[in-house]
């Protein structure tokens, strides 16, 4: 069965820590890692990792806390999809 | 050894301490340079370490918090910031060549709010009367590593909030043993040593800044990689190049280990022995020791007249009495005090040291001041 997961971009390493502190504080597994080479216009970044399921959970935690965040992708194996929100 | 310099350095570390240091070593590389587990480890830890520090020091956002390799790293960065060739900068009269040296580097025109030793009042007047004529930034100690004088910073940081005016602290003896309060304090940036009262490793320190600041380095953050201007957010603008993980991991623990103390019950401790040297030394003939009863941490000078301070501090070196004497590197506190020849002989007692000890050290002292007369 295919994996999928959501990666929301964030623009520093310290600010993904800062989000996945975030998420786990309201219960969303949250995993930051480095993010897949071609999803930033800037060059390296990180991302947070969370499941499938918590996407729209973990948006309204980040929105509660007055956190922004970068751009959300689908991934599917090695296919990563924009969201559009 | 007796060691009382601890307003240079803490020499004496919690065991926690040198664990981590040891255990980073081991086990972390460089944070934000990779996605495997030692670099995420890293990160992990330093991140922990900024947490750590705006729990103690009140600071909302853990992104606000910037690792230094001192004080003076950090000092340079907020001045840089925000003084220019002949920006008007108040600063007191107890400030150390780490604020001194930069604003005479960049060509400030400086106007130094000058008070007695002591006198909060006072120094707080001086800084009122001297914003009046037009200040662009003040510059003010929090605790002078000199005397222990408390400077009046809450106060004097209302009154620049209430003047337009950003200020920046030097929390180098503060940090640890007195409430340093970021929110509260309303200050641009606040600057301080990792490896003095927070007892992490020599080559830490910390940065507390309200908003952003112009970096005095740039390179590698490991991040925004295909950007050819540092990053605009904090803390990567004030990061680059790779970062003393083993320091950071000693700092995390240093932190933690203040913490549970609390720094009220630390300059409670320290205090009581600091007071037990001050009545002894006070009783020496000719000797002079700087001390008050309110607005003083621990830290404390003496002289004695006819003794050269470096003189003394030595023969105490040899005797296994660690001291400091000489100006300190604040030629300006001693200066304002009227102790800028011959300088004073500085003790500085830590969390670590014993009534034991300072005791002993006041017999040693005792004897060493009668031998040299």
């Amino acid at each position: 069965m295919e994996v999928v997961h959501y990666l929301i971009i964030c623009r520093s390493l310290t600010y993904a820590q800062r989000t996945a502190k975030i998420l786990e504080r309201a219960g969303i597994s949250a995993i930051v890692m480095k993010a897949p080479a071609g999803l930033s216009d800037k060059g390296c970044t990180y991302c947070v990792k969370i499941s499938e399921r918590w996407l729209s959970q973990a948006l309204t935690a980040l929105n509660t806390a007055g956190m922004s965040y970068g751009k959300v992708y689908i991934s599917r194996g090695d296919i990563n999809t924009e969201v559009q929100l | 050894m007796i060691y009382l310099d601890n307003a240079a350095t803490s020499f004496q570390k919690p065991i926690s301490v040198k664990k981590r240091v040891i255990y980073s070593m081991e086990n972390f590389s460089s944070p934000g340079r990779g996605g495997y587990p030692a670099a995420m480890r890293a990160a992990e830890c330093e991140y922990h370490c900024r947490e750590l520090a705006a729990k103690l020091f009140n600071c909302s956002d853990p992104e606000k918090i910037v690792i230094t390799s001192s004080a003076t790293h950090g000092l340079n960065i907020a001045i840089k910031s925000l003084v220019h060739k002949g920006s008007r900068v108040v600063i007191s009269g107890y400030e150390h060549n780490a604020v001194l040296r930069p604003l005479h580097a960049i060509g400030a025109d400086l106007t130094v709010a000058s008070s007695p030793l002591f006198d909060a009042e006072s120094a707080f007047q001086a800084f009122a009367s001297a914003i009046e004529k037009g200040t662009d930034v003040v510059v003010c100690n929090h605790v002078s590593n000199v005397f222990g004088f408390v400077l009046p910073v809450n106060d004097i940081a209302e009154l620049c909030k209430s003047k337009g005016v950003p200020m920046i602290v030097d929390a180098s003896q503060s940090a640890g043993t007195i409430d340093v309060d970021f929110e509260k304090l309303s200050a641009q940036f606040v600057a301080m040593p990792g490896h003095k009262g927070l007892y992490g490793p020599q080559g830490t320190g910390l940065l507390l800044c309200k908003d952003t600041a112009v970096p005095i380095m740039e390179g590698g953050t490991g991040g925004n990689s295909l950007m050819e201007d540092m990053p605009d957010f904090l803390p990567d603008r004030l990061e680059a190049g790779t970062h003393n993980m083993c320091g950071i991991a000693g700092l995390d623990a240093g932190l933690a280990f203040v913490i549970k103390k609390t720094p009220e019950a630390i300059r409670a401790y320290e205090y009581k022995l600091s007071r037990i040297l001050i009545e002894r030394l006070k009783n020496i003939n000719r000797a002079e020791v700087f001390e008050a009863k309110h607005d003083q941490s621990a830290v404390f000078s003496f002289r004695v007249r006819g003794i050269d301070s470096e003189i003394l501090a030595d023969s105490l070196g040899r005797q296994g009495v660690a001291v400091r004497a000489g100006l300190h590197c604040a030629p300006l506190a001693h200066k304002t005090v009227g102790t800028v020849e011959g300088g004073t002989v500085r003790i500085s007692p830590s969390v670590f040291n014993t009534t034991q000890e300072v005791l002993k050290a006041a017999e040693i002292i005792e004897q060493t001041v009668k031998k040299l007369r």
